[in-house]
């Protein structure tokens, strides 16, 4: 197996097949080849059918591929999730407490790191509240946290702000850049939306569709903290729509 | 200054239980209204009061018995079932299983055990067992995947699973199976009295039909009812709505 010293991860040549209910051989991912640095910001964009769940699993090793290599340079990743995953009978503190407890962690000290956590992302307050009495924003702060408790060294959020409204997914945004700069941490990112993905990202992954594959890789180099609202912002933008209008 | 006024717990869910609660209360008021005015009336004076007491002591004794038993048995096996990487290869299994009419399998509880106490409860624990492994397997089937996912990530593996997630994530399809599993449990413990004519409020109906007092045999729906009434409102009933407030997605 190759060494890779600054990468956290490494997938080289992915392949993943399986059989569908009709017991017909899918391919769903083909080749898949790209790396990610430790400690950057990484988005995967790609249009449905393009095996980005499939490709979380593999890389979470959840799901074992048919071929390829990955080379995995972290041990606690984490996972934040679209529809927030969150435990429905467990309150915020104890969802946030949750990976700790796993983890066989002493009650009192979990529930210092999840308040802690909870405080992070503005919802000490709500520590209480069980899932269902939280609005979709809040959930997804409960998820960041609960992710951030088990500190994490790789972070994978699957299409994180897609259920939010704008207000608050710009809120949870400015939030989880904070986060990443303060923790450090390596996050991949999947995506819908081309500017949050500027935005955020020091690295944009274009995976084209059935079979899923990676059509481009592209680097993000404007400064940080970027200008959502400058010239620059605007052309990458524009130059990244096109590429996936080519794609799709 | 702009200031709430709503209760966020007032929702509509919870004006629906209140109705529902209201229902439930007004419907047993009219039962024992008509109860009670029977029995000013002379209708029941010539029931037996402790035979038939004791007889629905003895079967809602049974009951309890046998749905402990089948609550152990039903959520321990859905639970190891639905850990195992073999749920899809038992559930057809237990489908066909469950199938099998519980009288078809009543000759066979008497050749085992007699015309005993431990065959009736045996008998209704194999009715009850079903309902309630078939809820707790279908919770876990049915399961988000990103829950699934979730809890694997954060580290539910081997038996903290069962343990931290499956026990938990099957605890209302655990309610509503015994919901299900006692009315069935009834059914089978009163049909089992009736048809081997052991004590018991099956065999109380079964005799008091023969000797023709029909006053008995109202009585006794009555006790019933009043008991699957109070089982309802005390247990059932909080434990459904505690359940679907946090349970509600």
């Amino acid at each position: 197996m190759t060494t890779h010293p600054h990468m956290a991860l490494v997938l080289s040549r992915i392949c993943a097949r399986f059989a569908d209910e009709e017991r017909h051989d899918l391919s769903v991912l083909r080749d898949v080849t790209f790396s990610v640095r430790t400690g950057s910001f990484v988005s995967i964009i790609g249009p449905s059918g393009a095996g980005k769940s499939t490709l979380m699993r593999v890389i979470l090793g959840m799901m074992l591929p048919t071929s390829g290599e990955v080379v995995r340079n972290f041990s606690r990743p984490a996972m934040v999730f679209q529809n927030y995953a969150l435990f429905p009978w467990l309150s915020a503190l104890d969802n946030v407490a949750f990976g700790l407890r796993m983890s066989s962690v002493p009650k009192q000290e979990r529930e210092r790191v999840a308040r802690e956590k909870l405080k992070e992302v503005g919802l000490l307050h709500l520590e209480n509240h069980y899932p269902a009495q939280l609005s979709g924003g809040q959930r997804q702060r409960v998820g960041l946290a609960r992710a951030l408790a088990i500190q994490p060294d790789f972070l994978i959020m699957d299409e994180p702000f897609s259920n939010l409204d704008t207000i608050t997914a710009e809120e949870l945004k400015a939030d989880l850049l904070k986060i990443w700069r303060a923790y450090g941490i390596t996050i991949l990112m999947v995506n819908h939306l081309i500017p949050d993905a500027i935005e955020l990202s020091d690295q944009i992954i274009l995976m084209g569709a059935h079979p899923g594959h990676v059509e481009k890789v592209v680097a993000i180099d404007l400064p940080r903290p970027r200008d959502t609202r400058g010239a620059l912002f605007f052309q990458d933008v524009d130059a990244l729509t096109e590429e996936i209008r080519k794609i799709s | 200054m702009i200031r709430s006024v709503t209760h966020p717990q007032a929702g509509p869910w919870h004006r629906i239980h209140l109705m529902r609660h209201r229902r439930a209360l007004i419907l047993m008021t009219i039962v024992i209204g008509i109860a009670v005015l029977f029995g000013i009336s002379g209708y029941f004076s010539g029931v037996a009061w402790p035979t038939l007491l004791e007889a629905v002591l003895r079967t809602t004794y049974r009951l309890a018995l046998a749905y402990g038993i089948a609550l152990v048995l039903g959520v321990t096996i859905a639970l190891l079932v639905g850990w195992s990487p073999f749920i899809d290869f038992f559930f057809p299994f237990f489908d066909i299983l469950q199938n099998i009419p519980s009288f078809a399998l009543f000759p066979l509880f008497i050749y085992f055990f007699g015309f005993t106490d431990q065959m009736i409860i045996l008998f209704a624990t194999s009715s009850i067992v079903w309902p309630i492994l078939f809820a707790v397997l279908t919770a876990i089937k049915g399961a988000h995947k990103d829950l699934n996912d979730a809890a694997t990530i954060f580290g539910a593996t081997g038996f903290r699973r069962v343990s931290f997630y499956l026990a938990p994530l099957a605890l209302p399809a655990v309610l509503t199976g015994s919901i299900v599993g006692i009315a069935i449990g009834w059914e089978a413990i009163i049909g089992a009295e009736i048809i081997a004519n052991i004590a018991g409020f099956g065999a109380f109906i079964k005799n008091v039909d023969i000797s023709g007092i029909d006053a008995s045999a109202v009585a006794g729906a009555l006790a019933i009812l009043v008991i699957v009434f109070v089982i309802n409102r005390l247990v059932w009933a909080p434990l459904l709505l505690e359940s679907s407030r946090r349970y509600a997605e």
